[in-house]
């Protein structure tokens, strides 16, 4: 006798979702998953295991490894990860980052038809002063004497910068290290309250942020509303001490030592399962920062009015304020073995910074435990109202100007693939490479002399190059 | 400015306008709609380090940051 | 706890054939081989299985999961992974069902004592009962259980088919040979018999004839049979199952005497089984809407 298959209903369908979940959870609970999938034929990911009411560690470790072309910067970034999830829906996050940037960066300087010199403040007494090449080309140099100063603080570091080329600092080393720690858990009817805390130190740079978050699940689970409030305080103690705006990079060491930052901020989020294969959320942040946000090594250059000349190298300047906000939409889909994920970002400041970001992935789990996940990401910014290639002598300075290409228009696009491969059921090996490059006007309008002869953008071209390791036990 | 305020503050309306109607017409898929969800690969970030690295990179290299959780870098590095 | 193993092995045909009882049912676990050590060690994985889920789940033992839940006394009990997905699984099935499959509706068999007789409650039996009944009135959210004192929950309308389904995964575990695994009727298989061929299932007769009612063909998947062929009352000529409807605390209205279904896992074949036959009069409407391989008795 046959029994005669129909299309299921929808409460038969349900069942049959239903049934199967219960025996791969309860199968991966008594590691039994790999029988249990080859059977129900259904979910190859191996999951439950590792879901709520289960207590479970995860730890993941991660290199980073980073490049920017034309000898320009290089980082190599270790970064580790603990969360440990309690059966009551606790988790604790320990996570630790350092990093060891080194290599050139562009000093923020025009470039000439002409050898410039720059001029900054040398290590003191007790570091090296013998300088090879290896340090970066530059050399030691007596400065005029100052009335009231050491003799031994008279040293300065010069380096110089060929015709045509951008000026960049060679001797940019910095170390950096960071550890971040975080709980959260349920409270009452608040579906989760938490907070975080971090500390960051470099050899100029030291940053301690908090952060207390709440959020409240709705519908089921499907939707959630969360509320972070977070705040930093930064503290810039540059080598050679902290230099006034607009006056003429020297190599003095300056008087101020020590600059501060203070930001606030929060993100409401907004979190919906749309659909059984579509999520999204949607978040809005806002954020005041207020002190010193200049770059204490940046300079910008002043060219003379007819021939385009650098007459003279100021430090940079920015606003001592900065309120910013930003709207995310993020998508994720799954449909059959892959997911796809497509974002938007659209932020904007009162330094008249605005700027678009679409991202959009998709990953694709292959037979056995492989997946690949192609990436690109496109970026449009336009300048901030301060940003200025170069200044103009015979016209008067505004009170803030900056030369960096980071606050200048461009367009960034980023591409790039992922690797995966499931090791266990419990943990997990990627390796991922992306390439990122920046392109914008090299040749403004208002370019004035030589300069039109010469590529103003300073943007980045770098290879990101990331392995990482995820690892899930009990 | 004042235009650029008033831009985000509509897209900060319809926010909380999705999340009214979000929790009063109780949609979504039912509980046993939910096995993708579970699926690790679906949760917003499933990858922390590699998000974090993204981030930390971008807010070296461009004036904008944040979007998924909070901006600032904790570092020096802008 | 040590699980004392009695199955006895015997050879049927191509098959080892291992028997033996537990949760009140005759066992058995059928292996397509030639070896009988490989017969044995399938046959106590299946009964370490069904002997290990009728120890923590039936309702019978003070010291199983569900004794501990129901003699909590309105205290909060914490529960394992395991526990917890089968009470999501019944969670999830009293919203599909629309509150007729409740694992909370086993106080009422203190009323309803289904012994063929015409001893048929009344409604003061009934009343204080219903109080007792009803999911929502307990607080469940994993991994925590509070049920309210008075209140029980019982997984016996789960139990066997997960039986079913567990002792067939730890038998695939050690071997890929064809294996049959029946509880009392509740069943599943691996997959074919060797070279394809299905195996023959004889559906019970609900009559005292026990003259076979069909005969089935398996290939894959499971088959779970609901029914009232031992369990029932008779009175005035009515035929009162002993399926109960939870909201009214009355048994299910002219349900079929059997429903037998197919479907990829006994969980779900059970499930559904269930679902038809608390439907009452309309089972073989539901069953033919819902898409389900199924037979029906009257």
């Amino acid at each position: 006798m046959q029994l005669k298959r129909r299309k299921a209903g929808r409460v038969g369908r349900a069942i049959s979702a239903v049934s199967a979940t219960l025996l791969i959870a309860t199968a991966a609970s008594c590691e039994n998953s790999a029988v249990a999938q080859d059977f129900y034929g259904l979910d190859k990911a191996g999951r439950d295991n590792f879901g709520p009411g289960i207590a479970y560690t995860e730890f993941d470790g991660a290199l980073l490894i980073y490049q920017e072309a034309g000898g320009r910067v290089q980082a190599i970034e270790p970064t580790a990860n603990l969360a440990i999830h309690g059966a009551r829906g606790q988790q604790l996050t320990l996570g630790a980052v350092a990093d060891a940037v080194s290599g050139a960066t562009p000093n923020g300087a025009v470039p000439s038809d002409r050898t410039q010199t720059f001029v900054t403040p040398l290590k003191p007494q007790g570091s090296s002063t013998t300088v090879t090449s290896a340090s970066g080309g530059s050399t030691v140099i007596q400065l005029p004497p100052t009335p009231g100063q050491l003799a031994s603080a008279a040293l300065g570091r010069q380096y110089t910068t060929a015709p045509n080329t951008l000026p960049m600092d060679k001797g940019f080393r910095d170390h950096r290290a960071a550890l971040t720690a975080g709980w959260s858990q349920p409270l009452g009817w608040v579906s989760e309250i938490g907070g975080g805390a971090g500390f960051s130190r470099e050899e100029d740079y030291q940053s301690i942020t908090a952060n207390v978050r709440a959020a409240k699940n709705f519908n089921s689970d499907n939707t959630t509303i969360s509320l972070d409030l977070n705040g930093e305080f930064d503290s810039s103690f540059p080598f050679g001490g902290v230099p006034t705006g607009l006056t003429a990079m020297n190599a003095q060491f300056k008087p101020v030592t020590t600059r501060h930052k203070t930001q606030l901020g929060f993100v409401l989020g907004l979190t919906e399962v749309m659909t059984r294969n579509w999520l999204m959320a949607l978040n809005y942040s806002y954020d005041s920062q207020k002190g010193y946000q200049t770059d204490p090594y940046r300079v910008i250059s002043v060219v003379d009015p007819t021939s385009g000349e650098p007459t003279s190298t100021l430090y940079e300047n920015r606003p001592e304020q900065r309120k910013s906000q930003s709207l995310f939409w993020d998508n994720k889909v799954a449909f059959g073995p892959t997911v796809t994920e497509l974002s938007y970002r659209y932020f904007t400041d009162n330094w008249g910074i605005s700027s678009h970001t679409v991202e959009a992935s998709e990953r694709i789990n292959l037979a056995k435990a492989w997946y690949i996940e192609p990436n690109v990401r496109f970026y449009h910014q336009n300048a901030a109202n301060f940003y200025r290639a170069f200044l103009v002598s015979n016209v008067a300075f505004p009170a803030y100007a900056s030369s960096d290409t980071r606050l200048s228009r461009f367009d960034a696009i980023t591409y790039g693939a992922k690797i995966g491969f499931r090791v266990s059921g419990r943990s997990e090996l990627y390796v991922r490479a992306d390439y990122y490059t920046q392109s914008g006007d090299g040749h403004p309008a208002n370019a004035i002399g030589q300069l039109r002869n010469q590529d103003l953008f300073a943007g980045t071209k770098a290879a990101i190059v990331q392995v990482g390791y995820q690892w899930k036990f009990h | 400015m004042k235009i650029r305020l008033r831009v985000i503050n509509g897209a900060l309306a319809a926010l909380v306008a999705a999340a009214a109607c979000a929790s009063c017409t109780a949609s979504g898929p039912r509980p046993w709609e939910r096995d993708l969800m579970a699926r690790p690969e679906m949760q917003l970030v499933p990858y922390p380090l590699q998000t974090a690295a993204d981030e930390h990179v971008y807010f070296s290299k461009e004036a904008s940051s944040g979007g998924r959780g909070f901006a600032g870098g904790g570092c020096g590095c802008n | 706890m040590e699980i004392p193993l009695a199955a006895t092995l015997s050879r049927a045909g191509q098959d080892y054939l291992g028997t033996f009882k537990a949760m009140a049912t005759p066992c058995e676990v059928r292996v397509e081989t030639d070896d009988a050590g490989l017969g044995r060690r399938v046959a106590d994985a299946v009964e370490a299985e069904a002997r290990r889920i009728e120890a923590k789940f039936s309702r019978y033992r003070d010291d199983s999961i569900i004794g501990q839940i129901n003699s909590a006394g309105g205290r909060k009990t914490v529960v394992d992974a395991e526990t917890a997905h089968l009470l999501d699984f019944a969670g999830q099935c009293f919203d599909l069902s629309g509150g007729m499959f409740d694992i909370t509706s086993g106080v009422l068999r203190r009323a309803w004592r289904f012994d063929g007789s015409d001893r048929v409650p009344g409604a003061s039996d009934i009343k204080p009962l219903q109080k007792l009944v009803g999911w929502k009135k307990l607080s469940w959210r994993a991994p925590s259980l509070t049920l309210p004192a008075g209140m029980e929950i019982d997984l016996g309308g789960l139990a066997k088919e997960y039986a079913v389904d567990r002792a067939l995964a730890a038998a695939r575990a050690i071997t890929a040979a064809p294996v049959l695994v029946n509880f009392g009727g509740d069943l599943a298989v691996s997959g074919p018999r060797t070279s394809g061929t299905p195996w023959h299932v004889a559906i019970a007769s609900v009559d005292k004839d026990d003259a076979m009612a069909g005969m089935l063909e398996l290939v894959g998947g499971a088959l779970a049979t609901s029914g009232d062929a031992r369990r029932f009352l008779l009175k005035d000529g009515v035929r009162y199952s002993h399926i109960l409807n939870p909201r009214t605390g009355w048994p299910v209205k002219d349900a079929p005497r059997s429903v037998t279904v197919a479907a990829p896992s006994c969980v779900e074949a059970g499930m559904v089984a269930t679902l038809a036959m608390l439907q009452g009069k309309r089972a073989e409407l539901f069953l033919k809407r819902e898409g389900a391989r199924a037979w029906c008795i009257r």
